[in-house]
């Protein structure tokens, strides 16, 4: 065998990606890829896969793509999470490796914040928007379809790395001087800088489309304050990844030039200063965090409203106050490095600004507590998401609250107590409002209701499982447990507390595989909605059959009132009765490879980059290029579906009259 | 002039880049790109700032920075800036040869001031003043290359829409294209401003 | 519908607008028979750079103060290529640009302030 394959193979397999339990994961990946390739090609579907989801530029198409990507992501981050658990069980564990442990607990968070949380919302954001603004798409579905394959580069760039090469173990902070050359050497920490850069591209773009869609294409009538409010909430959202990004980007960045490029940026020596990247990292996340909850505060303000048959309780106040919490999230970053010591001037400062944030939260949470008042509530699983969430939320946010005191953040810092709060508000704001908009809006992606009883099961589980889990960690970090501890003596009086969490982590994991059954079961036996208003929704997006048409509305709704649809209901009008001479030509835009092939050209360069294989990166720099350039000069991005065929299919809808 | 009445002026047309409602959605969407790429330098300039006086063995910022051929890309700079405003006020007359010529002349003197700018880095080269020296280089490398990079994009842009200009002419598409080029090459102007004030000339200041 | 809306004015624009109610945002179009602002404008901007480079050649200020002074040098120099040379208030309908910019300036100054304060490290008990 020549030397540079010996060679090849010792860079690309480790050790570290040689335990029993990754070789068989690899033989399981091998076997699996096989078996899909013959299936594909049996069924003759490759075709079909380009044509209808590789290069579509259709935003509900995307939001099913992210969709799949999300669950696939929680599977995978949801294995971390009861391996960490598994590890912590008992004292004196050896379940597995010290470095292998470091690498889960560092691919957990990363992945369940970058690859899950984000993209599950941004799969809520393509399904619903456009749909509920009056538009016929997002705003540039081309950059749409880049920001996707940006993001499933940087996806699959990432998970790779723990089959390949071997996985980044420096926490999903990534702080120096962990991710420096001379500690940690090989290439887990370049794949997690490059597929963090990729993905954050793409979710820039993404944030950029929405902002300009929720800003400039909304339908005939509706202002600012008659939009829904799960749209205010996926502007701000916007604004904030705009305002969040540019600075991960250079903090990631300049890591990857220290590891590649030699730059004294955040090194031990040569002067670099290893926390100013913690400073420009918590820049973007703290609000990022706001970027995980805004989006979900908007889809329980549509649920609550919805399920309470009530217009939601005081809307301008709810305006205010999510705007509130886009501009004071700007002003809290330094709460996660009190202990850096920056002074006492500084830390009174943020942590001041941090409690002032639970001000404007606060008044969310009445509202919807208002808005339930007096309602006709209807226990849907959406609305037990709901419900679930506003207790976890406030305990959650109210130890947020003892975190921001400077002098109590000592002694809670790097303990357990954090990792309970955080995951208190993820969990309990971000996780279950993705559900319970998955539940809520599943009928208008698929066309079919969620089993609602089978729901019931997977929430509680999930209720119930994250209490046993998250509510032990409080107190372990009161008894001094810290945060990324590999293992930890008997007598402790940590014990008991652990194995309790672990039992809770294991019923959150049959709470995630309730949920899978009640999908494939729902996309298997559902019954089909042909109301396409299944819930007696309030919004536009209800005023349209399940699933959409390609073009969404074959003619532009003209709103009058906030909750368009209800306000049409109330009315006596409907969308549904088209009359011929209505429906037009309608501009829609060309499905193209062009997001796609960007994509595989970023993987590319983003693989070459991790192992310093310059050419190889080179070449892929320059499909970079060579495809931005093809897209400028290509004017045939958009096609005129006729008149003819969407009345065809409206008629075949049951909307058109006569 | 004078006669002109007041009516017609208040009834203008829109320009012909904000004619087509898509295309205009578009420029907007550039804004908003150029909000983030305020931030990626803004993230820059603090490393800048708070690495400034990091500069280990290597030279001090009074030591390295030499302001003549500062003060020549600074020129040459605005000089392209004024050159491109002055394409897209040819460009809403509707004369594309000038157009044309005044993207030109942008394109030259952007050339001018990247070939500068790499000449400037590659003396700092030659007396070890790399990025591997010091903090306060690696921030001063990155910051100024991050804006060349940006600069000699921007040229190739301009390269690519003059294609685009000979084959279709001026239309909606064309310039909104053009006129996003201009919102580009506008704010690396101000970002070099800054540069020059921040960097060069505060690097001179001895405190 | 894109082909009858290319001969929109300004003003139909702007009435057609959902947020016409936003004054602020109303957009400003500046139109002239010679380029006589784009000039003045690169004359202005070359002033004021040759002003900063010569107030810091010959130190006619202390540093601190010296700084800011050129600093509100470049922000005026900012401010005049935003307003002649980029058409910041332009825009079909509303000039929705705005908003972000003014945010944007903010947190910029902002983000580089509140690091230089953060990393100056005035802590007693690290």
């Amino acid at each position: 065998m020549p030397a540079f394959i010996v060679h090849l193979i010792h860079t690309l397999f480790p050790k570290t990606v040689l335990f029993p339990d990754i070789l068989l994961i690899d033989l399981g990946l091998v076997v699996g890829g096989i078996g899909l390739f013959i299936f594909m090609t049996k069924t003759h579907r490759w075709g079909w896969l380009w044509r209808e989801w590789l290069t579509t530029v259709d935003h509900k198409r995307i939001a099913v793509l992210y969709l799949i990507a999300a669950i696939v992501m929680l599977f995978r981050g949801g294995i971390d999470a009861e391996m960490i658990r598994a590890q912590l069980a008992l004292p004196g564990t050896h379940f597995m490796p010290a470095i292998q442990y470091d690498e889960v607990f560092t691919t957990h968070g990363t992945i369940m914040i970058f690859f899950m949380g984000m993209p599950f919302i941004f799969a809520l954001f393509n399904a619903v928007v456009p749909l509920m603004i009056g538009a016929r798409d997002v705003a540039f579905p081309r950059i749409n379809a880049m920001s996707y394959w940006l993001f499933a580069c940087g996806a699959i760039l990432f998970n790779i790395s723990f089959i390949i090469g071997g996985s980044p173990d420096a926490g999903w902070t990534a702080y120096p001087p962990y991710t420096g050359l001379a500690f940690n050497p090989g290439p887990g920490e370049n794949y997690y800088f490059l597929a963090l850069i990729i993905a954050g591209i793409g979710t820039t773009m993404t944030g950029i489309n929405f902002l300009v869609t929720t800003v400039r294409m909304r339908a005939p009538g509706m202002t600012l304050m008659r939009m829904p409010l799960f749209i205010w909430s996926a502007m701000v959202t916007s604004a904030l990844v705009l305002f969040a990004f540019p600075p991960l980007t250079v903090a990631l960045a300049m890591s990857l030039f220290d590891r590649l490029f030699g730059s004294s940026f955040f090194t031990l020596g040569h002067g670099g200063m290893p926390m100013m990247y913690v400073n420009l990292f918590w820049l973007f996340g703290h609000p990022e965090v706001y970027i995980l909850v805004i989006p979900l505060f908007g889809v329980f303000s549509e649920v609550v409203a919805t399920f309470s048959k009530k217009q939601l309780f005081g809307y301008p106040i709810m305006v205010a106050s999510i705007l509130a919490i886009m501009f004071l999230s700007y002003g809290t970053w330094v709460h996660h490095f009190f202990t850096m010591g920056a002074g006492p001037g500084v830390n009174v400062f943020f942590g001041l600004s941090t409690m002032l944030i639970a001000i404007p939260t606060g008044v969310k949470i009445f509202n919807w507590i208002f808005t339930m008042w007096g309602g006709r509530i209807q226990f849907t699983v959406a609305m037990l998401y709901q419900l679930a969430f506003i207790p976890t939320f406030v305990i959650g946010g109210a130890t947020g609250v003892m975190l921001a005191a400077v002098p109590a953040d000592y002694q809670f810092h790097n303990s357990y107590f954090v990792i309970a709060h955080f995951h208190n508000v993820i969990i309990g704001g971000t996780l279950f409002g993705l559900l319970s908009g998955l539940y809520y809006w599943w009928p208008k992606m698929f066309g079919s209701k969620l089993n609602e009883k089978q729901g019931r099961v997977a929430f509680w589980l999930f209720f119930i499982g994250f209490w046993v889990t998250f509510s032990p960690q409080y107190l372990l970090g009161l008894k001094g447990m810290t945060r990324r501890l590999y293992t930890y003596p008997a007598g402790l009086g940590w014990h008991e507390l652990n194995v309790i969490s672990t039992v809770g982590a294991l019923i959150m994991g049959a709470g995630f595989v309730a949920l899978v059954f009640n999908i494939v079961w729902t996309l298997v036996y559902g019954e089909r909605d042909l109301t396409g208003d299944p819930w007696d929704g309030r919004t536009l997006e209800w005023s349209l059959p399940s699933p959409v048409p390609e073009y969404n509305f074959a003619r532009v709704p003209v709103v009058h009132a906030r909750d368009a649809w209800w306000d049409m209901k109330q009315k006596g009008q409907s969308l549904a009765q088209l009359s011929p001479e209505d429906v037009h030509d309608i501009e829609m835009p060309r499905n193209t490879p062009v997001p796609f092939l960007l994509g595989v050209a970023f993987f590319v360069v983003g693989f070459a980059l991790t192992f310093k294989w310059w050419p190889i990166a080179g070449i892929g720099l320059a499909g970079v290029f060579a495809i931005i350039i093809f897209s400028g000069f290509d004017y045939e991005d958009h096609h005129h579906l006729k008149a003819e065929v969407v009345r065809k299919t409206e008629a075949s809808l049951g909307r058109l009259q006569g | 002039m004078s006669s002109v009445p007041l009516a017609e002026e208040r009834d203008q047309k829109l320009p012909v880049e904000f004619a087509d409602e898509k295309e205009s959605i578009n420029i907007t969407g550039f804004w908003t790109f150029l909000v983030t790429d305020v931030l990626i330098f803004a993230s820059l300039f603090s490393t800048y700032a708070v690495m400034h006086k990091a500069a280990a063995l290597g030279p001090t910022s009074v030591q390295l920075f030499k302001m003549g051929p500062v003060m020549l890309e600074t020129l040459l700079l605005l000089t392209s800036s004024f050159t491109i405003g002055l394409g897209v006020y040819a460009m809403r007359r509707g004369q594309v040869r000038a157009l044309m010529l005044w993207m030109v002349l942008t394109m030259l003197l952007g050339a001018g001031f990247v070939s500068s700018e790499i000449n400037d880095f590659i003396s700092f080269a030659h007396i070890g003043a790399t990025w591997h020296t010091s903090a306060f280089l690696s921030a001063f490398d990155i910051l100024v290359g991050t804006h060349g990079a940006h600069v000699t994009f921007g040229i190739f842009w301009a390269l690519t829409l003059l294609f685009q200009l000979k084959k279709r002419g001026i239309t909606a598409r064309t310039a909104r294209k053009v006129y996003t080029f201009s919102l580009y090459w506008h704010f690396l102007d101000i970002v070099w401003i800054f540069i020059f004030t921040f960097v060069y000339l505060n690097g001179k200041i001895v405190p | 519908m894109a082909h009858s809306e290319t001969e929109l004015t300004i003003s139909e624009a702007y009435e057609r607008d959902n947020d016409r109610a936003l004054k602020f945002l109303k957009p400003r179009f500046h139109e002239e028979k010679f380029p006589m602002t784009q000039i003045l404008g690169y004359i202005g901007s070359l002033i004021l750079t040759f002003a900063a480079y010569f107030l810091v050649i010959n130190r006619v200020l202390p540093s601190i103060a010296l700084l800011a002074v050129i600093l509100t040098l470049a922000v005026m120099q900012g401010a005049l290529q935003l307003g002649v040379f980029m058409h910041v208030r332009e825009g079909r309908g509303l000039a929705w640009q705005l908003i972000p910019l003014y945010l944007v300036f903010l947190i910029a100054l902002g983000m580089v302030g509140m690091s230089v304060w953060i990393m100056l490290f005035k802590s007693g008990v690290s």
